[in-house]
């Protein structure tokens, strides 16, 4: 048993360290962590494995390719702007880098160019989508829900039409690299997930370019007027989260061993859910990356204690939903602030 | 048979001619609409390519097939526009059975034929069902890992709840291992929308509490596959038939990945769920029900039996074999075409 508290203790490093830093005015970022560790508790109760570092590690792992797409959400909805297609390219990226290297007879798309031009060609999509979605947003200034929505469909449709809505199976290897390589125990996905979120943590809360991104959410024409170049950082906000969708996209495909044309489609619900529990504000201009991280892993603990517990398959989405709700009502009474 | 079917398509080519210029002729030019429940699986994507390759072989002029994805609603609006288009048969895949009657309803109410395929609906009009059956499938996997483990813990990958295909392969699995076999542990894993990040992440979930599982039945081999071998590949614990630790699967699609993955030895079986027959018999069904034929339930000439499953519902219950690495290769099952 007191295996376990220690284990436990380990498994959230960052929560009392961080708390001693952070000032009062900034609790709304530890606001989950309550529900959090609520949640770990239920989760030792229910089985003696919960808190067993291979279970802790299968948390982070199947978290991963979540906490990369909702970061790259979190960047935009801080500027006060939506990506809706991100969920696309989580599916679309990969795809089309795996297409261009599979041969025509694994249905691609007959280029068969070197692997590591595959990787780049997935990068380059999500960037590339990121890029039309900034130009739409900033220079057409379409609204980026409607916009992004759009993206979503077509971008799908675009990928059940080159698969012929076919599963793409035994692609090279590199494409399940970010899982299948590890590194202290922990798979590539779950470092690159956790430097991306520091260095855009810190980034948001000490450099200049940061500092810019919540003005602009807070309020555009101020930021324009303190000397921002508001459109272009939110045009590069765009391109970024691509890439980073991307990421998260090639994170799944080394995780489920295949791309499916369904490959995270209805993703963009639990990625708000995560970014919106996590305490980014879904009018722009308020929330931090410590705070989205608590949401990405408060849907990975409650998943994974849900599967342990084997709860009948018929009641598990309710029982989820239920979880979620009351987790933000603990939140809502430990941060002492309203959810927006 | 040969001629009347080098009559029926130089009619179609002639029908389509004439119906090219102008408007719709409903009365005139059988047509065909049929529904697809998802483009995105493995097992629908091959339905779809054999419901074309036998539409041409049959000589049956098919509107463009529209998919449903799994949505009530956009079935009801496909088949209403199939009818606005001037289709007189509908191919139809019933995944809820409550979207069932209202489309019935509105085929009827057009004069329209409708064959059922792969979902039985609750009640007609409908000329016949062409379907396997899923409980059956559970009860095959379950037989099976019966037989081939002995006890300890084992594992179903679930299908969506929601649809009657994932309830109907569930409660066969379940049902059989607590009668037949009390020495099993059944444990399971539910997936929104037959999700493969869903079995992943709840496959590698159970192997913590359950470092010895002894045997795991996917209810689609389409989307399950990939996941759940990536997942034992990651934690070390796929090792081919025969081998110590060999953990038995059974998957259910009977696609070709699946076929590769038995002959390697990393599944042990799949139920061959016969997309060919779907297409091959529900076209030739709505043909002879446009043509004014009804049927009858009993033997059929093809080695499957009609059976009348509710009042005025006849189902044509084709066979779903079993494949093994003992007949992997045989020719006649789809995943080997």
């Amino acid at each position: 048993m007191s295996v376990d508290k220690n284990l436990g203790a380990s498994a959230t490093p960052g929560a009392s360290l961080s708390m001693g830093r952070v000032a009062i005015a900034r609790l709304r970022d530890l606001a989950l962590l309550p529900a959090l560790v609520a949640l770990v508790i239920v989760g030792s109760l229910v089985s003696p494995v919960f808190l067993n570092p291979n279970n802790i590690t299968t948390i982070l792992t199947s978290s991963a390719a979540l906490a990369l797409i909702v970061l790259a959400e979190s960047l935009i909805m801080i500027t006060g702007k939506f990506d809706l297609s991100l969920e696309s390219i989580y599916g679309f990226a990969p795809a089309i880098g795996a297409m261009v290297v599979i041969p025509a007879a694994q249905f691609g798309f007959g280029m068969e160019l070197p692997t590591w031009a595959g990787i780049m060609v997935v990068l380059a999509v999500g960037g590339l989508v990121g890029f039309v979605n900034g130009f739409l947003v900033v220079q057409l200034r379409l609204n980026a829900f409607i916009v992004t929505l759009a993206m979503l469909i077509v971008l799908r449709g675009m990928l059940v039409g080159a698969t012929s809505g076919r599963t793409l199976f035994d692609l090279p290897d590199a494409f399940y690299g970010l899982m299948v390589i590890t590194f202290l125990g922990l798979p590539l996905a779950v470092w690159l997930a956790a430097v991306a979120f520091l260095i855009a943590g810190l980034v948001l809360r000490y450099h200049r370019l940061g500092r810019a991104l919540y003005a602009i959410g807070g309020n555009p024409e101020a930021a324009r007027a303190a000397g921002i170049r508001v459109e272009r950082v939110i045009w590069g906000v765009y391109v970024l989260a691509g890439v980073l969708a991307a990421l998260g996209g090639l994170a799944i495909t080394g995780y489920v061993g295949a791309i499916s044309a369904n490959q995270g489609n209805g993703l963009i619900f639990t990625v708000f859910a995560a970014a919106v529990i996590g305490g980014i504000s879904l009018d722009g201009g308020k929330g931090t990356m410590f705070g989205a991280l608590t949401g990405v892993l408060l849907l990975g603990v409650v998943q994974n204690v849900l599967t342990l517990a084997q709860v009948p398959s018929f009641w598990i989405q309710a029982i989820y939903g239920a979880i979620i709700l009351g987790s933000l009502i603990i939140a809502r009474f430990a941060g002492g602030q309203v959810q927006q | 048979m040969l001629n009347s079917l080098k009559l029926t398509a130089a009619i179609a080519t002639v029908m389509v001619a004439t119906a090219l210029p102008g408007a719709v002729q409903a009365q005139t030019a059988p047509k065909v609409a049929v529904d697809l429940t998802t483009l995105t699986s493995p097992f629908w994507t091959a339905y779809n390519k054999y419901i074309e390759e036998e539409a041409k072989a049959q000589g049956i002029e098919l509107l463009q097939p529209f998919n449903s994805e799994f949505d009530t609603a956009k079935q009801i609006t496909g088949v209403k526009n199939a009818v606005t288009l001037g289709a007189n048969g509908l191919i139809f895949s019933p995944f809820d059975t409550s979207a069932a009657k209202t489309v019935l309803e509105t085929a009827a109410g057009s004069n329209v034929k409708v064959v059922a395929v792969d979902v039985a609906p609750d009640t007609g009009p409908v000329a016949i069902v062409v379907r396997a059956d899923n409980v059956a499938y559970g009860e095959k996997a379950c037989q099976y890992i019966g037989e081939h483990v002995k006890e300890g813990a084992i594992v179903q990958i679930m299908g969506d709840q929601a649809s009657i295909n994932g309830r109907d392969r569930g409660n066969g699995f379940r049902d059989c291992i607590t009668k037949n076999f009390p020495a099993l542990k059944l444990l399971e894993i539910p997936t929104k929308a037959w999700s493969g990040e869903d079995a992943a992440a709840g496959l590698e979930t159970l192997l913590n509490s359950t470092p010895d599982l002894k045997a795991i039945y996917m209810h689609a081999g389409g989307v399950f596959l990939a996941p759940t071998l990536q997942t034992l590949k990651r934690r070390g614990l796929l090792h081919p038939a025969g081998e110590d630790g060999h953990i038995v699967i059974v998957s259910n699609d009977g696609i070709p990945q699946e076929f590769a993955a038995i002959r390697s030895g990393e599944i042990d079986a799949t139920v061959s769920q016969p997309a060919d027959l779907y297409a091959k018999y529900g076209l030739m069904y709505l043909k002879l029900a446009m043509e004014g034929k009804t049927f009858v339930a009993g033997p059929t000439d093809h080695g499957s039996t009609i059976v009348e499953v509710a009042p005025g519902v006849l189902e044509d219950q084709l066979a779903a074999p079993l494949v093994t690495k003992e007949n992997v290769d045989d020719k006649a099952l789809w995943g080997n075409l």
